[in-house]
């Protein structure tokens, strides 16, 4: 079997991704940030850093932290702005010529179906992936996530204004049961989820005694997560995505081929590779052709057989 | 464009190949002690990464990765270091460099670090032959005016090394600026030059090797007094000023250290009214404008408001009178 006759690209949700492989939000920029170091037409789509309806200014610094295996991040979703996006990014977007998903935040529900709602008629932009899971803001992000009945409100109130797009859903980590939240999503018209977002966590300066972060708290993200997305990546799919129909974006310390082969086999339709980007921008189009040769050596004509196949 | 593998120095080339940085590796040339914690690395390119770090402007940095480099023998670790040492490095380092060489088809860089953490304390173990991987040149690097004539190279603890490089290419390419540089540290063991403080000619009197290769004066500082001036360097800027001939607009300052003593600079520039470029530093995971970690506070012209700008794209240096510091 030859790379040429392996198919690796994915239906997702009704786009169709040229491979698995797709650039997680925050980690990417908003557009064509990354092209100095990798072909970005080579990839099998583009998630923006998180939008929100007015520019947000972020947290003071530090805003990072590197732990064992991982980093903490307080960015404070620091963001241009809808209108700025509008304006100086998406001109750019519609050159990409892969499916980008404009990821979305707000402070409220009508914040977040006005930036789906400005978005909607932009045939260059895929889908939406809704962020109500990020730790880092005081309102907002986390309380979303956690209730299952925001959930439902926001994914439908989004569903409402977004048109044709695909609407995406990302999951929290630190939850009682992540499948009830995923559940809350796709009954509120979620046609894809992704996961994991980050977990809150801290780092203290034991001279100074003070948390090494500015906003003193942070999201863990990285290789230390990995083994708690492959789990709850899992979870999701036999217990909500398999039976719904929904996809599911499997991310959370995916720095090589193999891990992102984990993820398929536990049930992602595609993968997002995040804080890897930072030390190395090109991994992304590394972890693609490893796809490939694993798909080789394995006999794999079609990805499809590899999702969920958890036995 | 298409992804190409380019032999033993990897690049991976995107379709902005104007935009003159990348991901490369680099090979050690040499790594030696050269004082208290501080050492001194060589690296070569002589792939895809020579031509874009043969034009490595002074004040620029790279991101290194040092994740596979091994620790030394705990023996060899200093002792207030064990504990962080314990953990595993994911990040890159961003590191500035404090020489440029090109022979051929090769660059040579060189870059001084001191032993701070788990990172730091790898690279000592770095040998020649060791290849490392290095994303840059990244950064906007110090720039030179039209019409100065006297520049003041302003420089705390580990600030010194991109004054350094400045150093070199001023007198290289700026034959008409004359200057100084002022460096200082807490202590003497802590100024991160190998060349000592010598009586080196008639004509510069005591000056530090580093800069009077360069035909320039020099003035040491130290906090304790146990070498040069007894008081933080910007004492030291500020009593040359008070006391030298210099003409406002024909002068400028470069400054690179501790935030304490680029906000302090910037107060006596202010002051003085003299134009000031400093060299911010912020904690990176990118490093090349993706992450928006590295956020330094800068006044809006003409408005009482304040933006972020990043450290790595919009700098690392900044005017002075832009920068809202945080002491």
């Amino acid at each position: 079997m030859t790379d040429q006759t392996i198919d690796i690209s994915v239906d997702f949700a009704g786009i169709r991704l040229a491979n698995p492989v797709l650039t997680a939000s925050g980690t990417c920029g908003y557009a064509d940030e990354l092209g100095d170091f990798v072909d970005i037409k080579s990839l099998g789509g583009f998630i923006t850093k998180s939008i929100t309806l007015k520019p947000r200014k972020g947290h003071p610094t530090p805003r990072i932290v590197e732990t064992d295996s991982g980093m903490l991040n307080a960015i404070g979703l620091a963001n241009i702005g809808l209108d700025k996006f509008i304006e100086e990014k998406l001109p750019v977007i519609r050159e990409m010529s892969i499916p980008v998903f404009v990821n979305i935040a707000g402070e409220t529900v009508e914040e977040y179906a006005a930036v789906a709602e400005r978005l909607a008629p932009e045939k260059a932009i895929a889908g939406f992936e809704l962020n109500v899971s990020c730790p880092n803001v005081t309102r907002g992000g986390i309380a979303f996530g956690i209730d299952p009945i925001l959930v439902t409100e926001v994914t439908s109130a989004v569903k409402k204004t977004a048109g044709e797009k695909v609407l995406m859903v990302k999951l929290p980590p630190a939850v009682t049961d992540i499948s009830v939240i995923a559940r809350a999503a796709v009954d509120g018209g979620a046609n894809a989820i992704s996961l994991i977002n980050t977990f809150t966590a801290m780092v203290i300066d034991i001279e100074s005694r003070r948390p090494v972060l500015a906003n003193r708290t942070g999201g863990l993200s990285g290789p230390a997560i990995k083994p708690i997305a492959v789990y709850l990546i899992n979870k999701v799919y036999q217990e909500v995505a398999k039976e719904r129909g929904v996809p599911i974006l499997g991310m959370g310390g995916i720095r090589t081929a193999s891990d992102a082969i984990e993820f398929i086999i536990a049930g992602a339709s595609a993968v997002a590779v995040g804080t890897a980007t930072f030390i190395e921008p090109g991994c992304a189009a590394k972890i693609i052709e490893g796809i490939r040769q694993y798909c080789a050596r394995h006999n794999v004509a079609n990805i499809k057989e590899l999702v969920g196949s958890l036995l | 464009m298409k992804t190409c593998f380019e032999g033993g120095n990897q690049a991976i080339m995107a379709q902005q190949s104007s935009s003159n940085r990348g991901a490369f590796n680099a090979v050690v040339t040499s790594n030696r002690q050269v004082g208290q914690r501080l050492y001194r690395l060589r690296l070569e390119f002589s792939g895809a990464g020579a031509e874009p770090f043969s034009k490595l402007k002074p004040g620029q940095f790279a991101q290194l990765d040092v994740s596979g480099t091994a620790l030394p023998p705990v023996e060899k670790i200093p002792e207030d270091l064990r504990d962080p040492c314990s953990r595993k490095i994911l990040l890159r380092r961003p590191f500035s460099f404090t020489d440029v060489e090109t022979q051929g088809n090769k660059t040579f860089v060189d870059l001084l670090y001191r032993i701070v953490g788990p990172a730091s304390v790898r690279m000592t173990t770095l040998s020649a032959g060791n290849m490392l991987g290095i994303i840059g040149p990244l950064g906007n690097g110090f720039w030179v005016p039209q019409g100065k004539k006297k520049a003041l190279l302003t420089m705390g603890g580990m600030g010194a090394p991109p004054l350094l490089h400045l150093a070199k290419v001023l007198s290289v390419s700026y034959p008409d600026i004359e200057f100084t540089a002022f460096a200082g540290a807490k202590t003497v063991r802590e100024l991160p030059f190998e060349g000592r403080l010598d009586e080196i000619s008639q004509e510069l009197g005591f000056a530090l090797r580093e800069f009077a290769k360069y035909g320039a004066q020099s003035q040491m500082a130290t906090d304790d007094g146990t070498a040069g001036f007894h008081g933080p360097v910007t004492e030291c800027l500020s009593q040359w000023l008070t006391t030298s001939t210099w003409a406002r607009d024909t002068t400028i300052i470069y400054s690179c250290g501790p935030e304490a003593m680029l906000a302090k600079v910037a107060e006596i520039a202010r002051d003085k009214g003299i134009d000031c470029q400093t060299s911010m530093e912020q904690m990176m995971a990118c490093g090349f404008g993706v992450c928006q970690s590295c956020a330094v506070l800068c006044r809006v012209s003409g408005s009482n408001e304040t933006v972020y700008k990043l450290c790595c794209e919009d700098g690392p240096v900044f005017d002075s009178r832009e920068v809202v510091f945080s002491s």
